[in-house]
């Protein structure tokens, strides 16, 4: 009930894109980018998403086109070989860069194992509360983002989306970060801060809440009949757009 | 002087019990999520009583209910006619071995009363109904799709539901074909593209969908549905579901000036007893013989016996001319108190089932907080689905509602002077 292309698109843009978030909320993470050299690595995926990655005085920006100055170029030849990148059966082979294949072995994957060290956490670590917030928020930011590659790639995710009518819906965790949806032609886009004015809202009253939704722990339907989860506005979005939710675990388990 | 505010202890309390034992506490329709409760603490949860056109909360709240329990409340909340009618039945049988009479003579009644009935068939809740609806007309084509009208509802039952739906199968719904509605062109378009492959066309009677305004069939709409089902061999099933017996006690199709081939009641034929009925025309009476279709409780004789009251009572008041006067009657208070205070009040589809939205913003979120204003002053509306009037509404009773909605539509233009 999955397909290998929209798993790319969220691999590239929910999970790798998702770097953006950890050097903005670990140090851990700037600190390895910081007093280096500017570099930027284009992922090339044919039928499938493409982006560009740049990492500069200790932040991560993604954009979702290939930048023609990229300092490394990884082409991938189909969906399937570029999700064997994210879970570790490919090895990368560059077309352009080798000399700065230890950027890639050495600060991106330090980067990328740290993400998923947050993202596949450990229940002890979980016990300290900074872990617990940066690894919920960017828990957070990856599924808000791989909604909208499911509503535009997932036969499903395309099917609810075409129910969705035009507008911003937020996405917040009281105590916590905010995302927005926009809906523009039964298409979806997701910028990782709140709308200027929703249509419609689903706020989520905590960060501990958020978690447990996340993990499967709670269920939201029940969260709205105690006022944890707050629904308001276009309601017909925010039913879609939890259609759209029910398959982020398909992906992401 | 401002009306009490309700409070809703006791029903958080019994949530919380729910909650423990009940997945989400209050499932469907009638619970927080599927009904749109916004915000949740403005809306109550578990009810103690109800009487006439009110019911009363565990939290003793008094609310003028203009949801009827989402239909079935069509004379009043315990009527003395029905609930005699029923009472008496079971002192003498309910649940038997050998069906009661009973059930001969309401489908006696249905097939004089309902214009395109010429047998009955008895079930318990509406999917029930279009759901056998839907097998007979498979069975009497022997085709495998059914055409659907965009804002449908027809039930729960897999085929009902779609394909994003947690449990569905892409099998489920692998025969649906979605056309909008009052939309003929594309269902001739489609019928074109499925050359002998449609088994059947199913409506509501007029598109009373969530969330939008409710929109009546265009001038000639019906007809020409009607002209395609009969060239093209399709069965034309009306779900009278919601709308039946409060526009025509001879069924909405009759209403809007079509002959359905198989029409669906339940909600209003018994006043809340639990019954439901597939009505259709002679010539595929024999096809229902030959399903497979029961169930425990369908033939319960006490539910007969109150839709037979029912039925009764509302042809002996006029009941849907008294639903159009009444729902008419409130539906210019309500948009006079909208305009009073600066608010547009849309009120959509038929007086008897009336659909309000708020137009001053496109997120329902100005409508949201009104109806939450109006159901904690007592007068329960919700935000996303069309209401229901029933007989035993006074204009005194919306007279009240209008003094609460003008209240609420206050309330909500002092939370906004950004609208002033």
């Amino acid at each position: 009930m999955t397909d290998a292309k929209t798993l790319a698109y969220i691999n590239m843009y929910a999970v790798l894109g998702t770097l953006e978030n950890l050097c903005e909320l670990d140090p851990k993470a700037s600190a390895l980018l910081t007093n280096k050299k500017p570099i930027s690595i284009a992922f090339d995926v044919k039928g499938g998403p493409v982006a560009t990655i740049t990492f500069k005085n200790g932040k991560c920006r993604m954009v979702d086109s290939i930048l023609p100055d990229a300092d490394i170029k990884i082409p991938f030849s189909s969906p399937e070989k570029f999700n064997g990148l994210i879970d570790g059966t490919v090895t990368p082979i560059p077309t352009k860069g080798f000399t700065k294949i230890p950027f890639l072995l050495k600060d991106f994957k330090k980067l990328t194992d740290l993400l998923s060290s947050y993202m596949r956490a450990e229940p002890e670590k979980l016990e300290d509360e900074e872990f617990f917030r940066i690894s919920t928020s960017l828990m957070f930011y990856t599924i808000c983002v791989a909604v909208a590659q499911i509503g535009n790639n997932d036969e499903i995710g395309k099917f609810s989306a075409s129910h969705m009518v035009d507008g911003d819906i937020m996405i917040s965790i009281a105590d916590g970060p905010a995302a927005t949806v926009r809906v523009r032609n039964h298409r979806l886009v997701t910028i990782k801060k709140a709308p200027e004015n929703p249509r419609a809202v689903m706020e989520f009253s905590s960060i501990r809440l958020a978690r447990d939704l996340f993990d499967g722990k709670v269920n939201a339907v029940a969260c709205i009949g105690d006022g944890s989860i707050r629904m308001r506005g276009m309601i017909s979005m925010v039913d879609n757009l939890n259609r759209i939710l029910d398959r982020v675990g398909l992906y992401l388990a | 002087m401002a009306r009490e505010i309700n409070k809703y202890d006791k029903s958080r309390e019994w949530f919380k019990r729910a909650v423990e034992v009940i997945p989400s506490g209050v499932y469907g329709h009638l619970g927080p999520a599927e009904g749109c409760f916004i915000p949740v603490d403005a809306f109550p949860l578990f009810s103690e009583r109800a009487q006439g056109a009110y019911f009363w909360d565990v939290d003793g709240n008094r609310f003028i209910d203009y949801m009827c329990a989402y239909g079935p409340n069509v004379l009043g909340y315990g009527d003395p006619d029905v609930d005699n009618a029923a009472i008496e039945q079971l002192k003498k049988a309910n649940c038997t071995t050998s069906p009661s009479y009973k059930m001969v003579e309401l489908a006696e009644l249905l097939v004089d009363t309902v214009h395109s009935a010429d047998w009955a068939f008895f079930a318990k809740n509406g999917g029930d109904v279009t759901t056998l609806a839907i097998m007979t007309a498979r069975a009497a084509t022997h085709r495998k799709k059914i055409v659907f009208t965009k804002g449908f509802y027809h039930g729960v039952a897999p085929w009902t539901q779609k394909i994003d739906y947690p449990g569905v199968l892409p099998e489920d719904v692998a025969n649906n074909i979605y056309i909008p509605w009052n939309d003929a062109d594309a269902f001739e378009k489609v019928i074109a593209e499925n050359e002998g492959e449609i088994a059947a066309f199913i409506s509501t009677p007029y598109m009373h969908g969530n969330f939008v305004d409710n929109v009546l069939p265009a001038e000639g709409y019906w007809k020409r549905i009607r002209e395609l089902c009969d060239k093209h061999g399709i069965v034309l099933i009306c779900d009278d579901v919601r709308c039946g017996f409060r526009l025509d006690l001879a069924g909405s199709d009759h209403y809007f000036g079509f002959e359905a081939d198989l029409i669906c009641f339940c909600k209003a034929i018994a006043n809340g007893w639990n019954m439901s009925a597939l009505c259709g025309k002679e010539h595929l009476k024999s096809v229902v013989s030959g399903i497979t279709y029961t169930g425990s409780y369908w033939l319960s004789a006490a539910p007969f016996a109150a839709a037979i009251a029912t039925i009764n009572k509302l042809k002996a008041i006029d009941g849907p001319k008294m639903f159009k006067e009444k729902g008419t009657l409130l539906a210019e208070g309500l948009k006079a108190a909208a305009a009073n205070n600066g608010f547009d009040l849309i009120v959509s589809g038929e007086p008897a089932l009336f659909y309000l939205r708020i137009a001053n913003d496109d997120s329902l979120m100005l409508h949201q907080e009104w109806v939450a204003e109006c159901v904690k002053r007592g007068v329960f509306f919700t935000n996303h689905h069309n209401h229901f009037i029933n007989a035993a509404l006074t204009e005194e009773d919306i007279a009240e509602t209008i003094e609460v909605a003008e209240e609420a539509f206050k309330v909500v233009k002092r939370n906004h002077p950004e609208l002033q």
